[in-house]
């Protein structure tokens, strides 16, 4: 299992990449399962926040017979070469340019109605080789490459997933992160991450995942019983192993009391994680909705703190 | 015993052991040099992945370069104040609290915050910004005011007085991009540290008495309180219809300007 940061191997018969944790090529400027340049000292921040190791511009990762090139850092762009027998599936609206011989197909999926309610793309759109198609999304941000291993999950927020290749089995699971607020006239329910979330997972062989944070990358290994509160917003993906819950606090001192008016009800809305496992976030986050009225029901694992 | 030689920062003016690569006070690369263009505009410097500042008993490390993150290791009695739309992360030891400003109904009708919440207590605290752009360190030094446009102010150290200052003139208001106020941070009897976010790339250009420039009201970032800032209307005609007006704002100096490149209108809440 991937465990970043851990040192790099530089002996070049025994290279072990620091990002996905497998045994590489020192001979290549990158690893050629996730990408990330070869002998990269992990930046990590005094607390324990890894970054994600720019992919270099033009590196190449392989995955089956074929390949995927990540071109430009910016708006970083997957570039695929797939051959005969490879295929990728991935939403739509990525996709950049394509090859005429490369087969599009949708690929329907289970659930269909309950992921349309939800707001999640109902159909996935897969590529088969041989030919070039290349997928790219609509904000400054960073790639990141999860190869998963035989049997390994990961969960990832909704909207996150780029492409995944075809050996990655897909599903979802009801977050359980939620709380009620009372509108005008009745209650309104809100998931600050979403009513799903992505589980995807490789079968008998290992697979590749990409996905797309939006802004900088950063990942932590969480010790068994280790917490962090974070923004809902700004999570990526978490190991299976990492358990969540909904965290409200409520701002203390001279004022603690005091409500404010306008759209903040005088609190915080975090999401609880738990160890053990890997967490990621990104640090351009979306907007979270929080109406600031009083909340009058909560998912049963919350917690609260009054300061 | 600690050497004498110490090397001053062009960009704070704070000094650093020699040696040190990036300044100790605002995390400015000491080894770059100034990047400054021909009409004199000085690029904010870009600070390196996984600087680190140091204030009071505290100390702030930069990280990332698309949508930097400001990573706050609180210390001592230190506590820090932001806009609480701001935080990314937190311990769970740190403590919260809420710190509400004077005249709160004028702001809150001007749709800025009227409380700031405040971070304290030991423990690590962590915030970016909705958009990409930079991280600029303004360690400030008792005496210095400086004016900021509103809901640019990411953090700001406990010792820092905040308040804001109304933008005069009607047409300032109107025409000026940036509604009727602008935040001001004042440090009295100590240094604090300021950190703001600009959308885009930052630059900084040092006006002289009575020198000024023209600028776009939305690329405003950071003036000294010095600096004068007034809306004039340049009339745009096409020889039919009597043509169009393009409100532009009038800095005069003397202090230092501060603008942003990417410029359009973010919504806060």
């Amino acid at each position: 299992m991937p465990m970043p940061p851990t040192p790099a191997t530089t002996d070049a018969s025994r290279y072990r990449c620091p990002w996905c944790g497998h045994a590489s090529d020192a001979g290549s400027s990158s690893c050629p399962r996730c990408g990330a340049p070869v002998d990269v000292r992990m930046a990590a921040s005094d607390s324990g926040w890894a970054q994600l190791p720019a992919i270099k511009d033009m590196a190449r990762i392989q995955f089956g017979q074929s390949f995927c090139q990540i071109e430009g850092n910016y708006v970083p762009v997957a570039d695929f070469k797939l051959d005969g027998g490879d295929g990728v599936y991935f939403t739509h609206h990525l996709l950049l340019w394509k090859d005429e011989q490369v087969q599009i197909s949708t690929m329907p999926l289970a659930k269909g109605w309950k992921r349309l309610f939800a707001g999640l793309p109902l159909i996935m759109t897969q590529a088969r080789g041989p030919g070039r198609i290349a997928f790219s999304k609509d904000s400054p941000g960073e790639l990141i490459a999860l190869p998963l291993d035989a049997g390994q999950s990961v969960d990832v927020r909704e909207h996150v997933f780029m492409i995944a290749t075809s050996q990655v089995a897909y599903d979802w699971f009801q977050t359980g992160i939620w709380f009620a607020t009372m509108g005008d006239k009745s209650s309104e329910t809100h998931y600050p991450i979403g009513t799903f979330m992505d589980r995807f997972t490789a079968g008998q062989a290992p697979g590749l995942l990409l996905l797309h944070g939006n802004g900088n990358v950063f990942v932590r290994n969480l010790q068994p019983g280790q917490t962090i509160a974070i923004k809902p917003t700004s999570l990526l993906f978490k190991d299976p192993t990492v358990s969540m819950n909904l965290h409200l606090e409520n701002p203390g001192g001279a004022y603690g009391t005091y409500q404010s008016w306008g759209r903040w009800g005088n609190r915080y809305v975090w999401l609880h994680l738990r160890g053990p496992g890997r967490v990621a976030i990104q640090s351009h986050f979306e907007h979270m909705e929080d109406p600031g009225s009083p909340i009058v029901n909560t998912e049963p694992r919350t917690t609260t703190r009054q300061w | 015993m600690e050497p004498l030689q110490r090397i001053a920062c062009d960009w704070c003016g704070g000094q650093s052991p020699t040696g040190a690569t990036s300044c100790v006070t605002c995390g400015a690369p000491l080894n770059v040099e100034n990047l400054v263009s021909d009409s004199g505009w000085r690029e904010a410097p870009r600070l390196r992945d996984m600087s680190e500042v140091k204030f009071g008993s505290s100390v702030c490390q930069v990280e990332g370069e698309i949508v930097p993150v400001a990573e706050i290791t609180l210390g001592g009695n230190d506590a820090i104040f932001f806009e609480h739309h701001v935080l990314l992360w937190k311990d769970d030891s740190v403590r919260m609290d809420v710190m509400p400003l004077q005249g709160g109904i004028k702001r809150a009708l001007a749709g800025m915050p009227f409380v700031v919440s405040i971070a304290s207590g030991q423990g690590r605290v962590a915030f970016s910004r909705d958009a990409s752009g930079e991280l600029v360190v303004l360690p400030l030094h008792p005496g210095m005011e400086m004016d900021v446009r509103e809901h640019a102010f990411l953090l700001c150290s406990h010792s820092i007085n905040y308040s804001y200052t109304r933008i005069k003139g009607l047409r300032n208001i109107l025409f000026g991009g940036q509604g009727m106020f602008m935040d001001r941070f004042v440090a009295q009897s100590a240094p604090g540290l300021l950190i703001l976010h600009g959308y885009g790339n930052v630059f900084e250009r040092r006006l002289a008495a009575g020198e000024s420039v023209i600028l776009e009201p939305g690329g405003f970032l950071y003036k000294d309180a010095s600096v004068t800032m007034n809306i004039e209307t340049q009339k745009l005609t096409t020889g039919f219809f009597g043509g169009v007006g393009m409100n532009l704002a009038r800095m005069t100096g003397p202090g230092r300007l501060g603008i942003q490149s990417m410029y359009h209108h973010h919504h806060t809440d």
